[in-house]
């Protein structure tokens, strides 16, 4: 396949304006300057493009939700607050191409009437956020967005906000309060961000990824991106492999491809020649996947339909040193660190989970343990936490423990109980003096006392 | 209105109305911690789970509006039961299960919804999370902190932002780690603080106060209204053996919806106090006890006798003991000292804050029976006047009772005092009789924005103590006077009152302070 989102990769000079203009950069919002909005959003509902962040929802469709008559501001978040382990298409993006991501952010800006953008960025990415700046300065200084962006009367500012690292604030909501100022706790909803979200307003958060197929689908047509990939599932998507392989890596493929060919094609299989035994499709979030199930497809309904999800596309491969108690332990703590606190099921169940597996890890597991955790994992998703963090940390860890419940179970069987604790001496504790010690007794002048007891008798007549 | 039906049974509420309240209003109890009805909605404790035919998941009752025709199950539906003991365990897991040492047990809603949902048994076997050097810290002057027993609801943060709006507590750290903090580390001494402890549904703010001094299945509660302004803030008197522990926030959307301020909240104490408690009647240099038979008669000659009778009332008794006063002291001249004092404010359901403009609870009553009220100036005229017996109803009335100016110009014969507390007055008086406090007294008081407010007595008075409308009564009854004579309790006062005085026309004494709207909460202050 053609390189579309990863064409710049290589180019030493790849992020000024000159070189993405060269590749005809920045023609696709003239373009979309020149079509109503209504017809934009039609154009990016025809290309079935599904948002890259994780959900998948239909792009398009999302911008619809956009109330029509609402006197606005209406604001356009751009969700760079990429933090789920494995996943680094986002960076891969904004250094080589920042303006593929710009002309994205101005296409979907004009689409839904929002006059201010924000690129919301993981705290992290200090040299990331410094390219998109620069990336931004140049842009307005061309004229290309800022006051009457282009000529058309258009105006549109964007904004880089960084995050203060906090994985939940890549959760819409969470980042919604968190670029107000607030705590990154995610809202209840409805209602929608579309509706009522960043200072009350109107606002659509999309995906980095998502934005930077937009400009594409303006220039090309929609019917040339649902060309690519699979029905219902089009587009071109960046796959982060990471762990046992020979080459990781950020790939760009259709949608609809298998992991076989990703793993073993594109990134030379695993690694010392070792087996896999392993891998989570779509970050440490997804459900995991064994070895006999690398013919699934990787696209958002086959993923569903095997029982897991493509999320942000981070393929996790794991060999067969990989032992998977630890990597649950691993997933698990990652999660119980970056909770919220909010909800009750994963406050404290994602605790919970690290100290069973911990304890399983360090060899005191317990035969109620794997079965402690199902349960554990079954009452922190599906509905029971206002945000999917339930679900992210509890789908992988049931799932390891369902798919792998030998590995658990050799681990309890050779497990030992928990040392107890010494307890420290109190003060006060052992034999007193005067009382109860043989010591005592022989010091005692009067050999009234004894160990515990009194030998007093009367005096003999 | 929507129908709806919860758990078989049909109901209509308001639309809008979420489905807790729409349950209560069913019969059925939904159990919740972080839900507060006069706070806002969060969603995050996820105990209210029902099931909403037609929904494949669990939806949350607060966050939930009712609509035309859902249908509900609560607790008839066993993944809701499922679901809610499972939130109950995780909640347990850590909680430090300490209720016998804790002061929340017996109106802890943990506690309360581990019987109703939560089982006998947890798969719980790992370290308690603890928060070391948090589980006895003082926050505030009124507030102790036990963190490890927090259930992180957030209660008492949506007050200090939504309520008290200072924003005094907060978050900090985060999942498993987070822990409610005073802001920046500065002492928690919001004016409302006590309600933060009141909103906590479990013992992590508790009122120091209050601390180790009651069990609260002990306590009794009785209706009352809160003497410390004008604004009338309902409460209920927490009483055991005569003993008053505690003022706790009653119910009252347009008042002080489930707030007091802290002011108010700790005169509790106060009621405990009755220095005097016997008639009593000078001769020479000291005092002599004296039955309540011999005081009335000779109040009655003493009145009967004088040329010119003073009366200083007060706008701290109740429209009751202010209309027998005004009736029986028809040719006497009668004042209500009236003290602007410090100003009180209180937010009612819908957020206005109201302001009180006088520190008295019943000073619109007085007026409202047109009797004139004065100021300190007005006060020391009235003072100055020669009057040749003067009846003081209450020494508290004005703080200017105690000031040198007034006890010099009351330095004569013919001083009568009805007072509770130790007071520079009595000690001047030629006739001292008892009164009972609020706790041991019923009546009416009238609001700044004018409600007429019942308040009933908790137990009777200690000693001889009697309530102000009793010894009127008496007093009546000894010079005859009809048809006082023939009354022998407040409800008939009122009943005489409301026929006779036009502010209070077509009230009925069973009738006041009876809940307009929603059913009664069993914990009202928890929520």
């Amino acid at each position: 396949m053609e390189s579309i989102l990863l064409r710049a990769r290589g180019r030493a000079d790849s992020r000024t304006l000159a070189a993405y203009r060269s590749a005809g950069g920045w023609e696709g919002f003239r373009k979309a300057l020149g079509t109503s909005r209504d017809e934009l959003t039609k154009q990016v509902i025809d290309s079935e493009l599904r948002g890259r962040g994780g959900a998948g929802f239909p792009t398009g469709r999302k911008w619809t939700f956009v109330p029509k008559d609402h006197p606005g501001p209406r604001y356009l978040i751009c969700n760079a607050d990429e933090s789920e382990p494995g996943t680094f298409k986002d960076r891969e993006l904004i250094e080589h191409d920042p303006h593929m991501v710009l002309e994205g952010i101005a296409i979907a800006s004009y689409a839904i009437g929002a006059n201010v953008a924000y690129i919301y960025i993981r705290g992290e990415f200090v040299r990331w956020a410094e390219i998109l700046e620069a990336a931004i300065a140049e842009a307005r200084g061309a004229g290309l967005l800022g006051r009457d962006a282009l000529g058309s009367g258009f105006d549109l500012d964007i904004w880089v906000h960084r995050g203060a690292g906090a994985y939940i604030c890549g959760e819409e909501t969470a980042l919604i309060e968190s670029l107000e100022g607030k705590r990154g706790f995610p809202r209840l909803k409805p209602p929608f961000p579309a509706v009522v979200g960043v200072f009350g307003k109107p606002t659509v958060v999309n995906n980095v990824e998502t934005l930077a197929c937009l400009p594409h689908i303006v220039t090309r047509g929609a019917a040339w991106f649902a060309g690519i990939g699979r029905p219902r599932n089009t587009g071109p998507k960046l796959f982060c492999v990471s762990g046992h392989v020979r080459r990781p890596g950020v790939v760009e493929l259709p949608l609809g491809v298998t992991f076989r060919e990703i793993i073993e094609e594109h990134c030379g299989g695993i690694r010392d020649g070792r087996k896999l035994r392993a891998y989570f499709p779509g970050g440490s979030s997804a459900p995991i996947m064994t070895a006999d199930q690398l013919d699934v497809r990787a696209d958002f309904d086959a993923c569903a339909e095997a029982g897991t999800m493509l999320g942000s596309g981070g393929v996790i491969v794991l060999d067969d040193s990989t032992d998977i108690v630890e990597a649950a332990a691993n997933v698990a703590h990652f999660y119980a660190h970056e909770s919220c606190g909010q909800c009750t099921p994963c406050r404290e169940g994602a605790d919970w989970a690290v100290d069973i597996l911990d304890r399983i890890v360090a060899g005191h597991g317990r035969p109620g343990d794997p079965d402690t955790l199902l349960r554990i994992c079954r009452f922190a998703s599906q509905g029971m936490t206002i945000c999917p963090l339930g679900d992210a940390f509890a789908l992988p860890i049931s799932s390891m423990v369902e798919k792998f419940r030998a590995e658990f179970d050799a681990r309890i069987v050779k497990a030992t109980p928990v040392p107890q604790k010494k307890l420290p001496v109190l003060p006060w504790a052992g034999p007193r003096p005067g009382f109860g010690s043989l010591e005592d007794e022989r010091r005692c002048p009067s050999g009234l006392l004894t160990a515990g007891r009194s030998r007093w008798r009367p005096a003999p007549i | 209105m929507p129908k709806r039906i919860i758990d078989g049974r049909a109901v209509e509420v308001a639309p809008g109305t979420n489905l807790i309240e729409a349950a209560r209003a069913a019969g059925v109890e939904v159990p919740y911690f972080c839900y507060h009805p006069h706070l806002s909605v969060v969603g995050q404790c996820r105990i209210c789970m029902v099931e909403v035919e037609g929904q494949p998941r669990l939806a949350i009752a607060c966050a939930t509006p009712v609509a035309e025709g859902m249908v509900v199950k609560s607790e008839t539906s066993e993944r809701v039961k499922e679901a809610r003991a499972a939130v109950m365990e995780f909640l347990l897991a850590n909680h430090p299960l300490d209720c016998p040492v804790c002061d929340q047990a017996g109106e802890c809603l943990l506690q309360d919804h581990s019987f109703s949902d939560g089982t006998d048994f947890t798969h719980m076997v790992e370290t308690r999370r603890t928060f070391k050097g948090y589980e006895r810290r003082l926050i505030g002057p009124h507030i102790i902190q036990n963190q490890n027993r927090c259930i992180h609801c957030s209660r008492c943060i949506r007050f200090t932002q939504e309520i008290s709006e200072t924003a005094a507590l907060t978050y900090k750290s985060r999942g498993n780690r987070a822990f409610i903090d005073t802001f920046d580390g500065r002492p928690f001494d919001d004016p409302f603080s006590g309600c933060a402890a009141d909103v906590c549904p479990v013992g992590a703010l508790t009122v120091r106060e209050f601390r180790f001094r009651k069990r609260a299945w002990r306590l009794r509660s009785t209706p009352s209204v809160c003497p410390g302004c004008s604004i009338g803030c309902n409460l209920f008197v927490d009483h055991h053996e005569r003993v008053v522990y505690r003022f706790s926030p009653r119910e009252n959307a347009a008042i002080n919806a489930t707030w007091l301020c802290d002011y108010g909240r700790f005169l509790a104490e106060s009621l405990n106090e009755h220095a005097v408690r016997h008639p009593q009647r000078r001769t020479g240099s000291g005092f002599d006890r004296i039955s309540w038979g011999e005081a009335t008669s000779l109040l009655a000659s003493r009145i009967a006798a004088a040329q010119k009778v003073g009366v200083v009332a007060s706008a701290n008794l109740s429209n009751e003991a202010l209309y027998l006063a005004r009736e029986l002291f028809a040719g006497a001249d009668i004042v209500v000292p009236v003290w602007p004092g410090e100003e009180r404010r209180m937010k009612n359901a819908k957020r206005e804050w109201l302001r009180s403009a006088d520190a008295h609870p019943n000073a619109a009553g007085a007026r409202r029976l047109g009797l004139a009220t004065v100021d300190a100036d007005g006060l020391a005229a009235f003072l100055a006047r020669p009057f040749t017996t003067t009846v003081v109803l209450d020494p508290l009335a004005h703080p200017a009772l105690t000031g040198e100016a007034a006890l010099a110009a009351l330095a004569r014969p013919g001083l009568v005092a009805f007072g509770r507390t130790a007071h520079p007055l009595l000690e001047r008086a030629d006739l001292v009789l008892p009164v009972a406090s609020l706790a041991c007294d019923a009546g009416t008081f009238t609001s700044s924005t004018g409600a007429v407010q019942r308040f009933d007595a908790g137990f009777t008075p200690p000693g001889e103590a009697r309530p102000l409308w009793w010894s009127l009564i008496a007093l009546a009854r000894e010079r005859g006077t009809a048809p006082f004579a023939d009354l022998d309790d407040p409800a008939g006062v009122f009943a005489l009152l409301a026929g006779r005085v036009e502010g209070f026309a077509g009230l009925e004494w069973a009738r006041l302070g009876e809940s307009t709207e929603g059913t009664r909460r069993e914990h009202q202050h928890v929520g």
